[in-house]
């Protein structure tokens, strides 16, 4: 992989610069936590690096939770994405497969890919509910993200991913090519920190090449106890990097608007004569899972789930993801 | 856009004719502002502007593409309001979506039909079809039912299908009236007495669930395989991309990888009937 260097201070400038001619979203903390902002001049050093898991899924920037989709886009700024995990980078794989397929390609989604450059985020340690390595996912991005970024002693370091990423390095002349075998590995000793303490921290999970063969098994009694606790609020499917049902709302002059949906919602499938094939609260639960472990991956790529732990945090029933996990495989063993 | 077509940007279509076919059901005649293709057994999204729109299979031939004919019941939201549209109006149309009816695999063989309520509409846009390539076919039989004789919709139909050759025509009502002389019972029961080749015989049921579910059980118990049954299923396909999940089925989306898949295709997912 190569890296290119940058002194914070003079990447505080290339920002600074690149307010003028692009829009820049990046992490800055509050009492919620850190979470994206619109990034102003008097942002820029607040800007939070390499703290794992901002609030928001990075596929709102792609997917808004409402948009007209039959107007036309005008004067849309390139833009710029700092800070977004590997979680959520990995996401967009997916969620490329879906929107960018060769049979349906949405060009709002499309537009908004192309028009923007995503600088993801090297995770320094871990979040509660962290579990991106128990998917195959590291907790650095090397695919799909346009750029890899890590502080180190006050040097910002960027791996080269795409082409994209690429040109705009070459556009940075405070920037130059960082070789030393000493930085290098100082860089995958931290790397390989994370990935041992998230190692550590979700041993008991199963292997997730698995997750799917124990969802298929598991038996009525376990969808019941643990949706028990759900109130069908569908922050889960809201907060999820990958969740990208919708619903399409029409508006005056043939006008359509798309809202994200949840199949956790009820009503999701109901037909207009009433037949609803997830009238039961353990069945939307169920179908959550079914969806994520079983049907994404027999038409997309493996897992529908990036091991974020968004879900975990968000649900307000205190219905955790990885328990359920962890009881199926001791049932399904 | 970059030339591409908005695929979720309706083609309008001015409603020229409202046709009462019983007291819940009516057919909309519609021409679209330009040509408009689809398979029979696919279906469009038929919108009401600004309201909502709602699945529906065209009820008339695939081979008319000037004039569009969707049969719709009073059911829900949207269809009331159908209901209430006259002439002059435009509608919205987004499709065709989905995978119809694989007519050239009927060939050389008898087509054996079950249809229930509404389901004759999508059905009605089959026989079309099949009329169209008689001559490959052996037989098309025709078991309707309705839940009385005013609910039958396209009446003339029946006549007119059992003057065409190779054709047969049967109608039963679940409950009949002073006029009816037919027969009395649920549709499934006409098949008890229709004379099919089991072995060169495909079957198609399209109506209300709980018809297609017994209606496939009784074909199943005729010795039909699972795969020479086409169903037309019906679920709350509103995007028609394959996208929105409003319309999983297990791991299909019915509007993309149907709504006809085979009894063999779906027998295994998870609350298909309902």
């Amino acid at each position: 992989m190569r890296y290119n260097s940058i002194t914070k201070k003079k990447w505080d400038k290339v920002i600074l610069d690149l307010l003028s001619s692009h829009d820049v979203f990046a992490p800055v903390s509050s009492e919620h936590g850190h979470d994206y902002k619109y990034i102003a001049v008097s942002d820029i050093e607040a800007i939070v690096y390499n703290e794992p898991k901002p609030v928001t899924p990075l596929k709102n920037f792609f997917l808004p939770v409402k948009e007209n989709v039959t107007g036309e886009r005008i004067g849309e700024r390139p833009r710029i994405i700092i800070g977004p995990p590997n979680c959520d980078v990995e996401a967009l794989a997916l969620l490329d497969e879906i929107y960018l397929g060769s049979d349906f390609n949405d060009i709002f989604y499309r537009k908004r890919r192309e028009n923007t450059i995503i600088i993801g985020s090297d995770c320094i340690g871990k979040q509660e509910h962290c579990h991106c390595t128990s998917y195959g996912i590291r907790p650095y991005p090397t695919t799909i993200a346009d750029l890899g970024l890590i502080i180190i002693e006050g040097i910002v370091y960027l791996r080269i991913i795409t082409q994209k990423g690429e040109d705009f390095l070459n556009k940075i002349e405070s920037s130059h090519e960082c070789k030393e075998e000493e930085i290098l590995s100082l860089i995958e000793r931290e790397h390989s920190a994370t990935e041992a303490l998230l190692a550590e921290t979700n041993k008991g999970l199963p292997d997730y090449k698995r997750t799917g063969e124990i969802v298929s098994l598991a038996g009525k009694e376990i969808w019941l106890k643990y949706s028990s606790k759900c109130v069908s609020c569908g922050a889960c499917a809201t907060i999820c990097p990958t969740c990208s049902c919708f619903l399409l709302i029409d508006k005056p002059g043939f006008e359509k608007v798309k809202q994200l949906d949840a199949c956790q919602y009820p009503g999701f499938e109901r037909v207009a004569g009433g037949e609803d094939s997830l009238f039961r609260l353990h069945n939307r639960f169920r179908n959550r899972y079914m969806c994520k472990y079983i049907w994404k991956p027999q038409k997309f790529r493996p897992v529908a789930c990036t091991g974020c732990g968004r879900c975990i945090d968000a649900c307000i029933g205190k219905i955790n993801k990885n328990e359920l996990f962890m009881e199926l495989a001791r049932t399904a063993l | 856009m970059s030339g591409q077509r908005n695929i979720y940007k309706p083609l309008k279509a001015r409603l020229t004719e409202v046709i009462e076919e019983s007291p819940l059901i009516k057919t909309f005649v519609l021409i679209p502002e330009e040509d408009f293709s689809f398979s029979t057994g696919q279906f469009i999204e038929l919108s009401v502007d600004g309201i909502g729109e709602a699945p529906f299979t065209p009820s008339s031939s695939p081979l008319i593409h000037d004039r569009l004919e969707v049969t719709v019941m009073k059911t829900g939201y949207v269809t009331e309001i159908m209901h209430n549209l006259i002439p002059g109006v435009f509608m919205g149309i987004r499709g065709p979506y989905g995978r119809g009816y694989p007519v050239e695999r009927f060939f050389g063989k008898e087509v054996l039909i079950l249809g229930g309520g509404c389901g004759l509409a999508p059905i009605r846009s089959l026989l079309y079809a099949l009329e169209h390539v008689k001559d490959n076919l052996e037989k098309v039989i025709l078991c309707y039912g309705s839940k009385t004789p005013a609910d039958c919709i396209y009446k003339p139909l029946f006549n007119r299908l059992n003057s065409i050759d190779k054709f047969e025509a049967y109608r039963t009502v679940d409950k009949g009236d002073e006029e009816w002389v037919g027969p009395v019972g649920v549709a499934p029961t006409l098949l008890n007495n229709v004379s099919v080749n089991v072995t060169n015989s495909v079957a198609v049921v399209c109506g209300p669930p709980v018809m297609m579910k017994y209606g496939t059980l009784k074909i199943l118990e005729m010795g039909y395989k699972d795969e020479q049954i086409y169903l037309s299923m019906e679920k709350n396909m509103s995007c028609g991309l394959g996208k929105c999940g409003h319309c999983m089925m297990g791991e299909f989306f019915v509007c993309k990888d149907g709504p006809v898949f085979t009894y063999n295709e779906i027998k295994d997912q998870p609350n298909i009937w309902d």
